[in-house]
């Protein structure tokens, strides 16, 4: 009998200590990066990304533009030190164009891309760490950089990643349980509850494929909750720096700094 | 490095805020000042060292400023039938993100990539900076060394940022203490026993089964390693002092001027990048130099340049040795105070 991590033990814990329907922790960084338009750093428990965007702009080849609407182009970079072992991950590695691939068409039918005909949206996508649940981290940062840059969005997008054990279905999977589990992605618009992405590489049981699918919807729901506590402090905290207004001349002479946001 | 274009007058009119009595750069520095840099170490958790640096970030949340994320991993090479070599190896390389150079196509990334790759690599991997603890097995395994670099964003001066993180991630690593062991087959089978000792086991007398010219035997000993300790994160790595400094003097005769940000860069493409190692305090080693952009140079200019570069670089380094000996008291001794208290 060989000595295995248990998935689920009896007392109803994870691997990591969380409860079957326990997501891992949320952090959300919406500070500005570089010269990006948008960018937002989101971290699921061990798994970190990074998405800047920059757009609307003029595309970089005329040729791929499109007459009516925008053009998404999603890059994907995943550092080499993600992973625990080290992995030098070329550009055009099957894998990573096959997740740019899926996070362009989840969020080509969000994006209102009707109103920018010509251009290009530029979505950059780093993976700085990974631990499980990459392609729903990459998906949530995504949305929240698109809603930092301000381009128009029908909804927010919210992705989850969910497996089933045995008859329990469990929910943000690690990368101990995403490979030991048949686990799917779901990508979830809360306001109007639309699906956009669904997906899953593995096999699963038709009977419990409905169990996880209407749990990770739910699911979205949570985390929808938690982007949008993200993005309204920061715009409180903008629009209040805004209100403040330029400082009285006769106040102190060394504050060079107009604006506070704090 | 980058492209960033810059109108003719524009152009003039930054050489000659530059040429004047007194200099007068955009941002209101000297033709010394740095802009601000900021440090972190330990960022990736999952790496064997890593740092995170940003020239120039603005305050209050502005973001922009050149922005380099470095980190270490150590992998097992086999000397004799992989790649490994005796003593072990270091390689380096870069990665631009295309978010740090919005306006170049992929090839054109690929190729910067290229070049900052090289400039790192023989400067970092050259013999005279090879620590000596990367040898596991004395000629049979050791340790390679990967050194990756991510280019986040660059506003100027990115050079001498790779070399700062560089050395900051390579200072932050950790090399797993190891211990050889030996598999000894049982006595009785006479066609299996080994001759000569290794590490742990006492000697055994050899019963040579063939002619005492065969040294084919002899290389069959131990060859596998343990680690005694799982959760120790290890012993840093030998020579981390040496590790060099970059500054990058960017040139316009009579003058010169460090940090340049990118309008500067476009203005003044000739600059010279010289990498210094201060293993002990009172000696300076010139690691490499390297001159790039369209202009010439004379030899005693070359030589006032060394000079002047050797001053600068040794204030960088003084500043970045102070900054993580403080990363490395926030990390371990404060953290182990802040546990003992719990």
């Amino acid at each position: 009998m060989s000595s295995r991590v248990e998935i689920l033990n009896d007392g109803g814990f994870r691997s990591d200590g969380r409860k079957q329907y326990e997501l891992r922790d949320i952090t959300i960084d919406l500070s500005q990066q570089g010269t990006a338009d948008g960018s937002a750093t989101i971290t699921h428990g061990l798994t970190q990304v990074m998405v800047t965007v920059f757009g609307p702009r003029e595309a970089k080849m005329r040729s791929q533009t499109l007459h009516d609407r925008a053009v998404l182009n999603v890059e994907m970079n995943v550092a080499p030190f993600s992973t625990g072992e080290r992995r030098k991950r070329s550009r055009a590695d099957r894998r990573i164009l096959e997740l740019s691939a899926a996070i362009e068409s989840t969020f080509e039918p969000v994006v209102q891309t009707s109103l920018y005909p010509r251009s290009q949206i530029d979505i950059y996508v780093h993976v700085l760490q990974q631990d499980g649940g990459l392609l729903q981290a990459c998906i949530n940062a995504t949305t929240l950089a698109l809603i930092i840059a301000g381009v128009p969005l029908h909804d927010f997008v919210c992705a989850v990643s969910g497996g089933v054990h045995s008859t329990e279905p469990l929910l943000d999977l690690t990368t101990l349980e995403e490979n030991d589990l048949p686990n799917l992605t779901v990508a979830v618009m809360p306001r109007t509850r639309k699906v956009t992405l669904v997906t899953m590489e593995t096999r699963l049981h038709v009977d419990r494929f409905r169990d996880i699918f209407e749990l990770a919807c739910e699911a979205g729901q949570a985390i929808h909750k938690e982007m949008k506590r993200a993005v309204r402090d920061r715009t409180v905290a903008l629009v209040g720096a805004m209100d403040a207004g330029p400082k009285h001349p006769s106040g102190d002479p060394d504050r060079d700094v107009m604006m506070e946001d704090r | 490095m980058t492209s960033t274009l810059v109108s003719k007058s524009e152009r003039a009119y930054i050489q000659a805020s530059l040429q004047a009595t007194p200099p007068l750069r955009g941002d209101g520095r000297g033709l010394l000042d740095f802009r601000t840099v900021l440090l972190e170490t330990g960022v990736a958790p999952l790496a064997n060292g890593s740092a995170k640096l940003n020239i120039g970030k603005m305050p209050h949340e502005g973001g922009g400023g050149t922005e380099v994320l470095a980190a270490t991993k150590l992998e097992v090479e086999d000397v004799e039938t992989g790649d490994g070599v005796d003593g072990g190896r270091i390689v380096c390389s870069v990665s631009c993100s295309p978010s740090a150079y919005p306006h170049l196509s992929s090839n054109a990334l690929d190729e910067l990539q290229y070049d900052l790759t090289v400039i790192l690599q023989q400067t970092i991997g050259h013999p005279s900076l090879h620590p000596q603890n990367l040898t596991i097995i004395p000629r049979r395994k050791s340790w390679l060394l990967n050194l990756d670099v991510v280019i986040l964003a660059d506003s100027g001066n990115v050079v001498d940022a790779l070399f700062m993180a560089a050395r900051a991630a390579l200072w932050d690593t950790k090399v797993p203490r190891t211990r050889a062991v030996e598999y000894h087959a049982p006595e009785e089978t006479q066609t299996t026993r080994d001759s000569a000792g290794a590490m742990d086991i006492d000697q055994r007398e050899a019963i040579p089964q063939t002619s005492g010219f065969d040294t084919r035997e002899m290389v069959r000993t131990a060859a596998d390693f343990e680690l005694p300790d799982y959760w120790d994160e290890g012993e840093v790595l030998n020579g981390r002092e040496r590790w060099p400094v970059c500054v990058t003097l960017n040139l316009l005769p009579p003058t010169h001027f460090l940090d340049a940000t990118l309008p500067e860069e476009a203005s003044v493409p000739l600059r010279m990048h010289l990498t210094f190692s201060f293993g002990t305090p009172n000696s300076a080693n010139l690691q490499s130099m390297r001159l790039s952009g369209p202009g010439e140079l004379d030899l005693n200019q070359i030589k006032a340049y060394i000079a002047d570069g050797e001053k600068y670089a040794r204030e960088l380094f003084n500043a970045l040795e102070t900054k993580l000996r403080e990363e490395d008291i926030r990390r371990n001794v404060k953290a182990r105070d802040r546990f003992a208290l719990r």
